[in-house]
């Protein structure tokens, strides 16, 4: 019996049966065969059980064939491996790592940028274990990725694979890095054009002094890259021509991109070599400037062993004078010579006036040219005698912080006084008128 | 299929290295494999080798007026040299198996005297009650609201001087304090406001959720030394940021270590456990060290 209460318009009958017609849902009379009611003939989508669509995740399709997208990505890498020539070892390592990569929990539901910027981390990955040398920035290239977005999915990749990649050395980069200067006698005038097997062997060393100087650690490859390879060019035929010719100019000259960084690199790597220079013994006392230094680099880098040993003793026969006088009253350094003369200098006066004022508690700016010591307020000068001949530039250049004001001892139990909790809390006429101000401001805003 | 790369998973690093020690450092078969004793084998093509050892020797010979900060550690710690097995290592070193170090074990020296400087504490607090964001944002001064850029009100009190995020379900966050008891100080004059404005609050399950911690060992760095002897757990990428990401297990702090020698150390739940991973990174960090 269909619905109670149903009367048959026909024969007032109240025999009425649920009928289907075919598909059609129907209620019809029992007795005189007359249609009461009759349902929808098809049925909405979202009503539909079967023909729907699937997500391919859940479909059957997943064990048979990777994804589209999955399948593509490992074209990339193929192709990525192919454009940097590596090995076939590389080529497959590099694919096994995406595949597992891909597969991954933390890779698998990940936006496809992210996934496009997996495949060149995964080449990297296997590039850094077979020691082939390549930057990140490299690859970022390559991919025309987000740099950040490529070290966030490098770093996961790492975690997520477990697999240990150690980084390139900033030395193994420099042969590559030379074989992008274009200064062969066929692209530049052959007083300017250089061999790339003696640049890069000039600017091994230069990169190797840089290193030991701490100019290299935590900083970027690349512009101290083009830093050693621009002063190594520079010496191997210090000719007026070449000494003319300024950083972005050569660039310009070696197809090479420019880079904002790199003239700071020259200066410092300079300032070294001023260091090492000032002990040859030729110089007999004349000043060695960073212009003049680069005549010299050939007989600097020769000599280099001697150079730093002397520097060093000289260094140490500095430090020994300057504790043996009172650091209040000197006022000038006591030798000829400094082998850091841009340092000393401008410590030798803040040492004046720091102790002559012990009672400056917290005040840090006797200590920034003090290579960067954080203690701060014990009024007692910081010797220079842990300062050594080279120091990262973090160090003597440290950042001024603000002071730090001492922290107070509390229980955290403490009473709450009501006056201060009051000082947060507005005043009734602020309230309106904070109210009124935001009424003002949502209708001026309105008007637009 | 995890390759296991090419490096030998174990160099330790070389003990401090003193002028009263012999140039190659001792080491007997019995010291457990692996315990970070065992020196590495440092490839000194360079020049400085020289320079180095002469550096050592200068420091050795006394410091000319050294000042009353570190150097009397300093002068200690060279004196007392290798460490050898048979000492008891400070902190509870767990038995090592080869491949999976833990702990990067720590030869037992004194302490360095250096202690880590908390910088912030975030901590949270349930104040047991549904909040009107918009009436706090009414009524208190030191409030702002911007619902469209975040769910939630940023209040700040000067003393102690922190930060608060006070969601609508009542829960609150409280960042920038320099210590425990302050985060809780802090913690409740945020709850005591909220209640003046009206609503119920309470003060329930306050939980420290981070401590960041920092200081200077004062002696510059080799990072590329350093990550290639502690691949496990270290991560130095220079294109991407100029620290080396020390990712310790026990305690499971993070470190972020730089060239100036500068240290931070963060993820820890308790105080404690930022100066036992300093204590556990310092002589890691000592074997690093390179004087030029």
């Amino acid at each position: 019996m269909a619905a109670v209460g149903l009367k048959c318009p026909e024969c007032g009958s109240l025999d009425i049966v649920d009928d289907e017609h075919y598909s059609q849902p129907q209620l019809v009379c029992a007795d005189c065969g007359a249609v009461v009611s009759e349902g929808l003939l098809t049925t909405t989508r979202s009503e539909e059980l079967q023909g729907t669509d699937v997500r391919y995740s859940n479909s059957t399709e997943v064990n048979k064939q990777p994804c589209r997208n999955q399948i593509k990505g490992i074209h990339r890498v193929r192709a990525l491996c192919r454009i940097l020539r590596l090995s076939f070892v590389m080529e497959e390592t590099a694919e096994n790592y995406f595949k597992q990569a891909y597969e991954h929990p933390s890779f698998i539901r990940v936006s496809l940028q992210k996934k496009e910027v997996l495949a060149g981390c995964c080449i990297l990955a296997t590039c850094r274990q077979h020691s082939w040398p390549i930057t990140m920035g490299t690859m970022t290239c390559l991919l025309e990725a987000n740099p950040k977005l490529m070290g966030v999915v490098y770093q996961e990749m790492v975690k997520a694979l477990k697999i240990e990649a150690p980084p390139t050395s900033v030395i193994d980069l420099l042969e590559t890095h030379c074989q992008a200067y274009k200064l062969s006698p066929q692209h530049v005038h052959e007083e300017l054009s250089e061999s790339s097997k003696d640049l890069t062997k000039r600017a091994a060393v230069l990169l190797e002094l840089a290193a030991d100087a701490w100019l290299v650690t935590g900083r970027q490859p690349v512009p101290i890259l083009t830093a050693s390879i621009y002063l190594a060019w520079q010496s191997l035929k210090p000719t007026q021509t070449r000494l003319k010719y300024t950083l972005a100019r050569f660039c310009q000259m070696a197809k090479v991109a420019k880079s904002s960084i790199a003239p700071k690199r020259v200066t410092e790597l300079k300032e070294v070599l001023c260091k090492l220079g000032q002990e040859l013994p030729w110089l007999r006392g004349s000043e060695m400037t960073p212009q003049t230094v680069v005549q010299m680099v050939d007989d600097i880098l020769n000599y280099r062993l001697t150079l730093l040993r002397k520097a060093l003793k000289s260094h140490e026969a500095a430090l020994a004078s300057e504790s043996e006088l009172p650091p209040s009253l000197e006022d000038t350094q006591p030798g000829p010579r400094d082998d850091a003369p841009s340092l000393d200098a401008t410590a030798s006066q803040p040492d004046a006036e720091s102790a002559q004022q012990p009672q400056q508690d917290v005040d840090l700016t006797c200590t920034v040219v003090m290579g960067g010591l954080s203690r701060a307020g014990s009024g007692q000068v910081s010797t220079p005698s842990k300062r050594s001949l080279f120091e990262p530039p973090s160090v003597t250049h440290a950042k001024i912080r603000r002071v730090q004001l001492p922290v107070k001892e509390v229980t955290g139990d403490e009473e709450i006084s009501d006056s201060e909790i009051d000082s947060y809390i507005r005043t009734p006429q602020e309230m309106r008128d904070y109210a009124e101000a935001k009424e003002a401001l949502s209708s001026s805003e309105e008007e637009f | 299929m995890e390759q296991n790369n090419s490096l030998p998973p174990f160099q330790g690093l070389a003990s401090p290295q003193g002028a009263l020690t012999p140039v190659m450092p001792m080491f007997s078969p019995m010291m457990p494999y692996g315990s970070g004793l065992t020196p590495q084998p440092v490839t000194n093509t360079n020049s400085l080798s020289l320079l180095e050892e002469q550096q050592r020797q200068q420091q050795q010979h006394g410091m000319p007026g050294g000042s009353g900060q570190t150097p009397q550690l300093y002068h200690s710690q060279t004196v007392t040299t290798t460490t050898l097995p048979g000492n008891t290592p400070l902190y509870n070193t767990t038995p090592l198996t080869p491949m999976t170090p833990i702990t990067p074990a720590t030869p037992a020296s004194e302490s360095s005297g250096i202690v880590p400087q908390l910088q912030n504490i975030v901590s949270t607090v349930n104040l047991g009650c549904k909040l009107d964001l918009k009436t706090i944002a009414l009524r208190a001064r030191n409030a702002e609201y911007n619902p469209k850029r975040f769910a939630a009100v940023i209040m700040r009190i000067r003393e102690p001087r922190t930060t608060a995020l006070i969601f609508s379900s009542g829960k609150m966050v409280c960042t920038g304090a320099k210590s425990e008891e302050q985060s809780r100080l802090a913690a409740r004059k945020y709850a005591r406001v909220v209640q003046k404005l009206g609503f119920p609050a309470k003060f329930l399950d306050f939980k420290i959720q981070n401590m960041v911690g920092s200081c200077d060992v004062k002696f510059p760095i080799r990072l590329e030394g350093l990550v290639l002897t502690h691949q496990q757990f270290s991560s130095y990428e220079p294109e991407l940021f100029p620290g080396l990401i020390y990712r310790m297990i026990k305690p499971r702090i993070v470190l972020l270590i730089f060239v100036s020698g500068k240290v931070v150390l963060t993820g820890a739940k308790v105080r404690g456990e930022i100066y036992e991973a300093f204590e556990n990174i310092y002589p890691i960090l000592k074997g690093f060290r390179k004087t030029t």
